[in-house]
C-alpha cells in the first residue's frame, strides 16, 4: 500500500492514537498534496482534521482546492471542506460556502459562483460568472454539472439555465455544444449555428453545425473525421435549403480528403470537392475557389527516384467556362531516376499524361482556339545530363544536355488529329564565377556571374500547346535549357542566358540579394508570349530582389520590363511583424496576353494588417482592390477582444465580385467565448487591478 | 575591390564542394530541392557535413478577376537549413530564406495544373540556390 | 496497520540496572560515568548508549538522572527512540532526546531534531521540522472495516 508522507513543524504524539503536526504541515500521497497550518491525523478514525489555509493539489495539478478548514478522510479523498475554493487548469475558480469530496472523484460545492476572470480587490463582480445551486466537479470525466445555474455579466443576470454541462478547461476532446456564431449578412439574413461534436470512439468524430436564419435560410454543416493505423480521412459537406435566386432549392457541397500510408513506403492520398451550383461556396463564404479539382494520387520519394500516378477531375465554376469543352479528366504519371555517369550527374524520365473532354465536337465553339473535343495522349522519354569542374582563378564550367522523345495520341482535332511523334534536344555550356567578399564589419557578400549558351535544333513535328501556354521568367527559368512549363512546346534555337547574383549578409542578421538576367537570341519566332516576357531576339529584362532582416520584415519583388522600362510583369510580396503589429501586402501587375487566354490587365493589390489596440483589442483590416477594373473586390474588417477569461470576436466583409453565377454579399459575424470551459483558446492577459 | 574567387583553392566554396550531404527527399517538393542542393554543393564523396532542412509552402491567390475567377496564384515558400559538421556534431552554418514564384491561371486548366508544378519546382530550385549563395558566403 | 504509542509506555519507579564495559567514579561531585556498550534496562524498557554519565538522588536513594551520549536507544515494545543525546529523569519518568531524533513504531517513523517524552502518559512531542510517514486506511476500507481488529501490542 502507499505510504503518505508528513512534516510539520512539531508533531505531538498524544495518546490515544493521535498525531498533531503543527506548523506549515505538508502531507504527500500518491500525487496529491496537502498544505495547511495544523492538522490532527486520529489514526483510528483515519481522518484528518485541518485547519487553514489548506492548499490541496491534485495529482495532475490541474485542480487545486484552496479552504480554511476540511475534515479529511486519510487518504484525503472524500471529506468536507469549508469556504472552498476550486481553481482549474489555473484558469476557471469554483468559489462555495461548503465543498464536498466524495471518492477522490467528485467535488460538490453548494450555493457556488464560478468564473474563470480576475476579481479585483476593489470591485468584487467578475466580468461574468456563473452562480449555481450546486456545482459538481468530475475530475475522471473532467466535466462540471450546474444545477439551477444563472450566467451573469457585469452582476446582471443574462440566462437561466435549470441543469448545464460544461467541459473542465482540461478536457481536450468530448461529445458536447461548441460555441455558437451569430451572423447577418445579405444573403444569408441574420441567423445563429450551434455546432455539436460528436466523439464516435477513440479515433472518429463528427461535427454537426446547424445554421438557421430569418431569410428562410436552413443549413447543415457535416465534419466527420476518422484516423486510422496507416493514415486518416476527413470529409466536410452541407446541405441547404435557400432561395436566395428567388426560388427555393436544395444545394450542398463536399470536401473531402485522405492520405495513407501504403507498403514500400507508397503513399496514397486523395480529394474530393463536389458542390450543387456554381455560386454555393461563395453564397456561403466556403471558400475562394473558380475550379474544384478532386484527384487520387499514388507517391513515393527516394534519395534517387520519385515515382507518382495521379488521376484528376475537374470541375469549373467559372461563368466564362464551357464545362464539356475544357479538359475535365487528368491523367499524369511520372517514373524519374537520378544516376551518376561520366563525372556528371543526371535525370532519365518515363512519363505519361492524357487529358479529355467530354464535348466530342471538333469545332471551336467556346473560341479558346482549341477544338472543343480534343484530346490528347502523351507518352514520353527524357533524360537531362550535367557535369561541371572547377576551372582556374575559381572559375565554375559546366556542360550539360537534356533530350526528349515524346508520343502524341491526338483525337478530334481536325488539325491534328493522329499520332505525333516528336523528339527534341538541347545541349549548353555554362560558366560561372563566385566571388566572396568579407567587409571588415563582418558584412560578407557574394558576386555571382553567370553565362550560358544554349543550343537546340528546331523540333520534327508540330504538337498542340495546350499545357505550356502559362510561362514564367524568373531567377529559376532565367538558366533552365527549356522554359516552358509542360511538355508540349519545347524551346529551340540558340541563344545565351546571361545574368548576375548578387547578396549582401549584414552582421546584424539582415540580408540582401538581387538578381539580374535577360536572354539573347540568334533568330527570333521561339513561341514565347508577350506577357512572359521572354520573347524577341532579346527577351525583357528580369530583376528580383529579397530583403529579410532579422526584426520580422521580409520584402521581395521581381520586375520584367523591356529596354524601354515597359514592364510586362511584375510582383511585390511585403511582410513586416513585431510584437503588436503586422503588416502584409502583395501586388501583381500582369499585361494582357491571348495566349494566356486574358484579355486584361492584371493590376491587384492585396493587403492585411493587424494592431494590439490594448492588450485586449486587437484590430485587423484587410482587402483586395483590382486597379485594372477599378473596384475593390473584397474587404474585411476584424475587432477581437481575449482577455484572461472571455473571447469576443467581430468580423464585417464584403465580397463586391459579381457575375452570372456570383453575388456581392457583405457580412458580419460575432462569436462570444467564456474562456475556462473545454480545452478552449488560450487565455489572454489578466486584467491588471488598478490600485 | 575585395571580392575573391569562392572555389579558388582553399576558399569557402572549395571547402564544401563536394563534401556535404544533404537531408533524403520526402515529398515531391523536398525531392526537387534536394536534387538541386546537392547538384550545385556537388555530389557528396567525402561527406564531412550534413545540410538538413524543413520546408513550408504556401500557395495564395494572387489576382481574383471580378468575376471571381481567378487570375495569378502566387507560391510562398520558406527554407530553414542547418549545416553540421559530421565529426564534431557543432552546426556550422543555419539559417531561414524566404522567397516566392507565381503562374497565371487563365485558360485551359491542363495548362494551369502544369504551371503550378511548375511553379513549385521553380521555387525549390530558388531556394535552394539562395541556401548555397549563403552557404559559400559562411563557409566554415 | 495501527500506530499504538503504548510501547514506551514505563513504569519509571522500577529498579534501573545499568551495564557498561568501564565505570569511573567521580567522588566529589558523586558522578559515576559509565563508558563503552552501556545497556540500561528498567522493566521492559533497554536503553543502549555509547557512554552514560548517571546522577545519585541527594539523599542517596537511587538513580536521579541519567545523561547518554553517543547515538542512544530507548527500546520497548514494538517502539524505538533512537538520537544523538538523552536525558532521561528517572522520577519524573522524562525522557529529551536531540540530535537526529528517529522514534519508529512497527512499519511508522517519526523523525525530527528534539523530542520531549513522558513515559508515564506514553506521549511525546517531537520538534525542528518533524517528517513522518504512515499508511492511511483508505476512506472505502473505512466503511467496510476489516474482518479480524489489530491486535494491540501489549505493553
Amino acid at each position: 500500500q502507499d505510504r503518505a508522507t508528513l512534516v510539520a513543524d512539531s508533531l505531538q504524539i498524544a495518546g490515544d492514537s493521535q498525531l498533531v503536526a503543527d506548523g506549515s504541515v505538508e502531507v504527500f500521497f500518491q500525487g496529491r498534496r496537502l498544505t495547511a497550518s495544523r492538522i490532527v491525523y486520529d489514526q483510528k478514525a483515519g481522518t484528518l482534521k485541518i485547519d487553514g489555509p489548506i492548499r490541496l493539489t491534485d495529482e495532475t495539478g490541474e485542480t487545486v482546492i484552496l479552504a480554511s478548514q476540511a475534515d479529511l478522510s486519510a487518504d484525503m479523498t472524500e471529506g468536507l471542506l469549508t469556504s472552498a475554493r476550486v481553481v482549474l487548469n489555473q484558469q476557471l475558480q469554483i468559489a462555495a460556502a461548503e465543498a464536498r469530496r466524495i471518492g477522490g472523484r467528485y467535488l460538490q460545492l453548494d450555493n457556488a459562483v464560478a468564473s474563470s476572470c480576475r476579481v479585483c480587490a476593489g470591485s468584487d463582480i467578475p466580468l461574468w460568472e456563473i452562480r449555481a445551486r450546486r456545482v459538481t466537479h468530475d475530475q475522471t470525466e473532467r466535466q462540471i454539472y450546474f444545477d439551477h445555474a444563472q450566467l451573469r455579466f457585469g452582476g446582471v443576470p443574462v440566462l437561466y439555465i435549470p441543469r448545464l454541462r460544461l467541459p473542465d478547461p482540461t478536457l481536450k476532446r468530448a461529445s458536447g455544444f461548441l460555441l455558437p456564431t451569430f451572423t447577418s449578412s445579405t444573403l444569408l439574413g441574420t441567423g445563429i449555428s450551434l455546432p455539436y461534436f460528436l466523439t464516435l470512439g477513440p479515433s472518429r468524430d463528427l461535427t454537426i453545425t446547424p445554421f438557421a436564419s430569418n431569410a428562410e435560410v436552413r443549413n447543415v454543416t457535416l465534419r466527420y473525421r476518422q484516423a486510422f493505423a496507416t493514415g486518416e480521412i476527413t470529409v466536410t459537406g452541407a446541405a441547404a435549403q435557400d432561395d436566395i435566386d428567388g426560388k427555393s432549392k436544395l444545394r450542398g457541397y463536399v470536401f473531402a480528403d485522405g492520405s495513407f500510408a501504403l507498403p514500400h513506403d507508397y503513399r496514397l492520398t486523395f480529394r474530393g470537392e463536389a458542390v450543387s451550383d456554381p455560386s454555393y461556396l461563395s453564397d456561403y463564404d466556403i471558400r475562394e475557389a473558380d475550379r474544384l479539382t478532386s484527384s487520387v494520387a499514388v507517391s513515393r520519394v527516394s534519395q534517387q527516384e520519385l515515382v507518382y500516378g495521379t488521376l484528376r477531375n475537374i470541375d469549373t465554376l467559372r461563368s466564362a467556362d464551357v464545362g464539356s469543352s475544357i479538359p475535365t479528366l487528368l491523367a499524369d504519371a511520372l517514373w524519374q531516376h537520378r544516376f551518376a555517369a561520366m563525372g556528371g550527374n543526371g535525370n532519365l524520365r518515363f512519363a505519361s499524361h492524357g487529358h479529355l473532354r467530354s464535348s466530342t465536337s471538333q469545332a471551336d465553339a467556346n473560341g479558346d482556339g482549341i477544338p472543343d473535343g480534343r484530346d490528347v495522349a502523351r507518352a514520353s522519354i527524357s533524360a537531362d545530363w550535367r557535369r561541371d569542374w572547377v576551372l582556374p582563378h575559381g572559375l565554375l564550367g559546366a556542360v550539360m544536355g537534356e533530350a526528349s522523345l515524346d508520343f502524341y495520341d491526338v483525337a478530334q482535332d481536325p488539325v491534328y488529329a493522329g499520332s505525333i511523334p516528336r523528339v527534341w534536344g538541347a545541349v549548353g555550356a555554362e560558366l560561372r564565377w563566385p566571388l566572396v567578399k568579407t567587409e571588415r564589419g563582418g558584412g560578407r557578400q557574394v558576386l555571382e556571374p553567370v553565362l550560358q549558351i544554349v543550343a537546340a535544333p528546331n523540333s520534327s513535328k508540330a504538337v498542340p500547346n495546350e499545357d505550356s501556354t502559362l510561362v514564367e521568367f524568373d531567377e529559376a527559368s532565367l538558366f533552365s535549357l527549356n522554359r516552358f512549363p509542360g511538355s508540349d512546346a519545347v524551346e529551340t534555337g540558340l541563344h545565351a542566358n546571361i545574368g548576375v547574383n548578387w547578396t549582401r549578409y549584414d552582421p546584424d542578421g539582415w540580408s540582401m540579394g538581387a538578381t539580374v538576367g535577360r536572354v539573347l537570341r540568334a533568330e527570333d519566332g521561339n513561341g514565347f508570349s508577350d506577357a512572359s516576357g521572354l520573347g524577341g531576339m532579346a527577351s525583357d529584362w528580369l530583376a528580383a530582389l529579397h530583403v529579410q532582416s532579422a526584426g520580422g520584415l521580409y520584402a521581395a519583388g521581381r520586375i520584367i520590363a523591356d529596354d524601354s522600362l515597359d514592364v510586362a510583369r511584375g510582383e511585390m510580396q511585403l511582410e513586416y511583424s513585431n510584437k503588436g503589429a503586422s503588416f502584409s501586402s502583395g501586388y501583381i501587375w500582369s499585361i494582357a496576353d491571348v495566349t494566356e487566354a486574358r484579355t486584361d490587365d492584371i493590376s491587384e493589390l492585396v493587403m492585411a494588417a493587424g494592431y494590439n489596440l490594448t492588450d485586449s483589442w486587437r484590430a485587423k483590416v484587410s482587402g483586395r482592390y483590382d486597379f485594372a477594373a477599378e473596384e475593390a473586390s473584397r474587404a474585411d474588417l476584424g475587432l477581437t477582444f481575449r482577455n484572461e477569461c472571455v473571447l469576443l470576436d467581430l468580423s464585417l466583409s464584403r465580397r463586391f465580385t459579381t457575375s452570372t453565377t456570383v453575388q456581392p454579399g457583405t457580412k458580419f459575424g460575432l462569436t462570444l467565448e467564456l474562456i475556462g470551459f473545454g480545452g478552449s483558446d488560450g487565455a489572454g492577459p489578466a486584467r491588471m487591478c488598478r490600485r | 575591390c575585395g571580392f575573391t574567387p569562392a572555389y579558388a583553392p582553399g576558399a569557402g566554396g572549395d571547402r564544401l564542394r563536394g563534401r556535404v550531404a544533404v537531408q533524403a527527399p520526402d515529398s515531391r517538393n523536398e525531392f526537387a530541392f534536394a536534387g538541386r542542393l546537392s547538384a550545385r554543393l556537388g555530389q557528396a564523396s567525402t561527406a564531412e557535413y550534413t545540410l538538413t532542412y524543413s520546408l513550408r509552402v504556401e500557395r495564395v491567390s494572387g489576382g481574383i478577376s471580378p468575376a471571381n475567377d481567378i487570375t495569378r496564384y502566387t507560391l510562398k515558400g520558406e527554407a530553414t537549413y542547418t549545416l553540421t559538421e559530421n565529426a564534431t556534431g557543432t552546426r556550422a552554418a543555419g539559417g531561414t530564406v524566404r522567397n516566392f514564384t507565381s503562374w497565371s491561371a487563365t485558360g485551359s486548366t491542363v495548362a494551369g495544373v502544369t504551371a503550378e508544378e511548375a511553379a513549385a519546382e521553380r521555387l525549390m530550385t530558388i531556394l535552394a540556390d539562395d541556401i548555397v549563395a549563403r552557404l559559400i558566403a559562411e563557409a566554415p | 496497520q495501527q500506530i499504538e504509542f503504548k510501547g514506551l509506555q514505563q513504569d519509571s519507579s522500577l529498579p534501573v540496572e545499568v551495564a557498561a564495559d568501564s565505570l569511573a567514579v567521580d567522588q566529589t561531585s558523586g558522578l559515576a560515568t559509565f563508558d563503552g556498550n552501556v545497556v540500561v534496562v528498567q522493566g521492559d524498557m533497554t536503553i543502549k548508549a555509547g557512554n552514560a554519565r548517571v546522577e545519585y538522588a541527594a539523599d542517596g536513594t537511587g538513580i536521579a538522572k541519567l545523561y547518554f551520549s553517543g547515538r542512544v536507544t530507548f527500546a520497548g515494545g514494538t517502539e524505538a527512540a533512537q538520537a544523538d543525546e538523552a536525558v532521561y529523569t528517572v522520577a519524573a519518568g522524562e525522557v529529551v532526546m536531540t540530535g537526529d531524533v528517529l522514534l519508529t513504531q512497527g512499519s511508522t517513523t517519526i523523525a525530527g531534531q528534539k523530542m520531549v517524552y513522558d513515559l508515564q502518559k506514553g506521549t511525546g512531542k517531537m520538534e525542528g521540522r518533524v517528517q513522518t510517514s504512515f499508511t492511511p486506511k483508505s476512506a472505502a476500507e473505512k466503511k467496510a472495516p476489516k474482518a479480524t481488529p489489530t491486535p494491540g501490542a501489549a505493553p
